[in-house]
């Protein structure tokens, strides 16, 4: 993608994604039924979820990119690790915050030591770690090389997180819209709200990954530069 | 490259949008909407809201700030 393109996406995923945010909000607080158990704090499902979804898909792509970039050392797959490892860190750490805010309303407390809460916030100390390895090492090179295997280990702990309701005896609820038996159980206007949720999210997702792809590339050409005017 | 400025403007743009979002959880508090709480703790939705775009927006500026560090570099040279 040249950068004129990169402009034009950022621009238009992110004024698409600012307007379908603006539509979410609307129908959250003005459309959507209350939930008649939990009531009132069950709106945060709304935001919950599609943070999860685009957690997971951004440290989805870290460990695509990751695998890849190491079998062919191209370094925009290196780029596009990092854009993902970001976008993972800032939606996990909304989820892990979230959750809880519902969680103390909903179960009594603010966190259980149960296998889902666990996991997830296991997720989020390896992308740490995938941080801090890059920029640990003396030769930047190694590093996104480590960096690239944490963020491939990594990835194995989301399908743990998926089946951690069903496969053993957990505080969180099993999944709504991604089960297996019954998908999508959800009151048909709860259903449109979370799907305009996941869309909103997605494309802000969208939208700031390919701004900090483009400025990690600015970046790479900059410190190329400067090491050959250095050489020379 | 991205112009700076450009890219400074419409993050400024999504930002007061952003910020915009929070009203209706204020203008929803003390009406007939708002008291369907089952007595449960209102501000637990806000901050749940508030900690998301507080989030995001802390992305978008960490960006800018690498974008306007690569065109500081640029001026220097």
């Amino acid at each position: 993608m040249s950068d004129k393109q990169i402009q034009w996406s950022v621009g238009v995923l992110g004024t698409l994604g600012v307007a379908t945010v603006i539509l979410l909000h609307w129908m959250v607080f003005f459309w959507v039924p209350t939930e008649s158990s939990m009531g009132i704090v069950q709106r945060i499902f709304y935001i919950h979820v599609p943070a999860w979804w685009i957690a997971f898909l951004g440290f989805g792509l870290v460990g695509l990119c990751s695998a890849v970039y190491l079998w062919l050392g191209d370094e925009r797959l290196d780029r596009a690790a990092v854009a993902g490892a970001e976008a993972g860190m800032v939606f996990t750490t909304i989820g892990l915050l979230t959750g809880p805010l519902w969680g103390r309303v909903a179960w009594g407390t603010w966190w259980e030591w149960e296998p889902r809460l666990t996991l997830a916030l296991i997720l989020w100390f390896i992308y740490l770690g995938y941080f801090l390895v890059r920029r640990s090492t003396a030769n930047p090179e190694q590093g996104k090389r480590f960096a690239a295997v944490i963020g491939i280990i990594g990835v194995l702990d989301i399908p743990l997180i998926h089946v951690s309701v069903t496969w053993l005896r957990s505080l969180h609820p099993q999944a709504v819209i991604l089960s297996a038996e019954n998908p999508m159980n959800l009151e048909s206007s709860m259903g449109v709200t979370i799907g305009v949720g996941l869309l909103a999210f997605s494309l802000v997702f969208a939208s700031l990954f390919l701004a900090r792809y483009a400025v990690a590339g600015y970046e790479r050409e900059l410190d190329l530069r400067d090491a050959t005017l250095a050489g020379t | 490259m991205m112009d700076q400025k450009r890219f400074s403007r419409w993050t400024a743009f999504v930002l007061g949008v952003l910020l915009l979002q929070a009203s209706p959880v204020w203008a929803q508090a003390g009406t007939a909407l708002g008291q369907q709480t089952l007595g449960r703790p209102y501000w637990h939705v806000f901050a749940a809201y508030a900690i998301v775009w507080l989030l995001v927006l802390g992305w978008v500026i960490s960006i800018v700030r690498r974008l306007r560090r690569v065109e500081e570099r640029l001026g220097d040279e």
